[in-house]
């Protein structure tokens, strides 16, 4: 009967220690287990500059959301981001890929816009910037010069 | 019969020699095309050159850009969420001076006009909204992307935002008008804009 009270009590803290690991690496790895809160829109990029899923999605500056995944549609880069619930992003906002600090991680921002229309879930962000590709623009005055 | 056959050749030709505009450029290229060759034919009009005739010259180009540009639809998107902020009034008043200011920054671009050449590399419409890709070639052969947006309107499809390089027209100034009014009241970005026009 006693030996039974012991392994009883070891298997309740054993499943009690799986519970709380479970918890953690979901809350630490960012990872939504029904689908999360919010709701769902996606914008169309023609470079996503190394976006990955996960990054975060800020209006002015405070996050809003997060990237559910990119993908390539059409030869764009198809962003699926996840907005919370509240946050309205207008017809005419803009979505901008950007880089936090010289060399950190991407981010989208989203400038909101002035339209009465508000993007409804599943719909897409129409406007949108891709992250400038300095190399490209750098090497195109050094050797655009074909005179 | 045989008198009737002379005009169903010239219908053909005729028909023929419309058909290529409509039918290998959509409406939004077409339209964009003719608007930068009529600014391009006042440009390289011999009779408008010369300081003379800056003044003529600006209201002609001034006037083409008033059919092709949406000023207020433009304005309306520089300033983002904050547009519901302003009055009627204010609303006026800013999208008069927003396009002035354009008009002084961008005029002597314009004039700067050397024989750039533009050509025209895609463009695709998703209900009302349009895009339109160009590449404009400048004398140092330089390839430079522009892509117009444009929103149709009736008939015509007017611009809404141009991003040169993938740095987009509106979301510069929309930067730039959100961290000035969240500094200044609408009345303060108003006077900026005032003094900003006329100054010389």
């Amino acid at each position: 009967m006693r030996k039974l009270d012991i392994e009883f009590t070891v298997g309740l803290f054993l499943i009690a220690g799986i519970i709380c690991l479970g918890y953690l690496s979901i809350k630490l790895g960012r990872m939504e287990v029904l689908g999360g809160e919010g709701y769902e829109v996606h914008a169309l990029f023609s470079n996503s500059g190394g976006l990955k899923k996960g990054s975060s999605v800020t209006i002015a500056g405070v996050e809003v959301g997060r990237v559910n995944g990119v993908f390539l549609e059409d030869y764009h880069a198809k962003v699926v981001m996840n907005v919370s619930e509240g946050i309205k992003i207008q017809e005419d906002a803009i979505a901008s890929i950007k880089t936090r600090g010289l060399i950190g991680e991407k981010f989208v921002e989203v400038t909101p816009g002035g339209a009465e229309e508000t993007v409804p879930p599943g719909g897409r962000i129409r406007e949108t910037q891709s992250p400038i590709d300095f190399e490209q623009l750098i090497s195109k005055y050094v050797f655009g010069k074909v005179e | 019969m045989g008198k009737r056959f002379p005009f169903l050749w010239l219908a053909g030709v005729l028909v023929l020699a419309v058909l290529p505009w409509s039918a290998f450029a959509g409406a939004p290229t077409e339209q964009l095309k003719q608007t930068t060759d009529k600014v391009i034919s006042i440009l390289t009009d011999p009779d408008l050159k010369g300081p003379s005739n800056a003044e003529k010259r600006r209201a002609l180009i001034r006037k083409i850009a008033d059919e092709r540009f949406d000023w207020n639809e433009m304005s309306r998107r520089a300033l983002g969420h904050h547009w519901k902020k302003l009055n009627e009034e204010e609303k006026k008043t800013f999208v008069k001076l927003f396009s002035q200011l354009l008009d002084r920054t961008y005029m002597e671009k314009v004039e700067d006009y050397s024989g750039e050449k533009a050509t025209y590399t895609g463009e695709t419409i998703d209900e009302n909204y349009a895009i339109v890709e160009m590449k404009v070639l400048t004398s140092k052969n330089v390839e430079i992307p522009v892509v117009n947006k444009l929103k149709k309107k009736g008939e015509d499809w007017m611009i809404y935002d141009v991003a040169v390089e993938g740095v987009s027209f509106v979301n510069n100034y929309r930067t730039q008008f959100n961290s000035l009014l969240s500094k200044s009241s609408v009345s303060e970005l108003l006077a900026k804009l005032r003094e900003k026009v006329s100054e010389k």
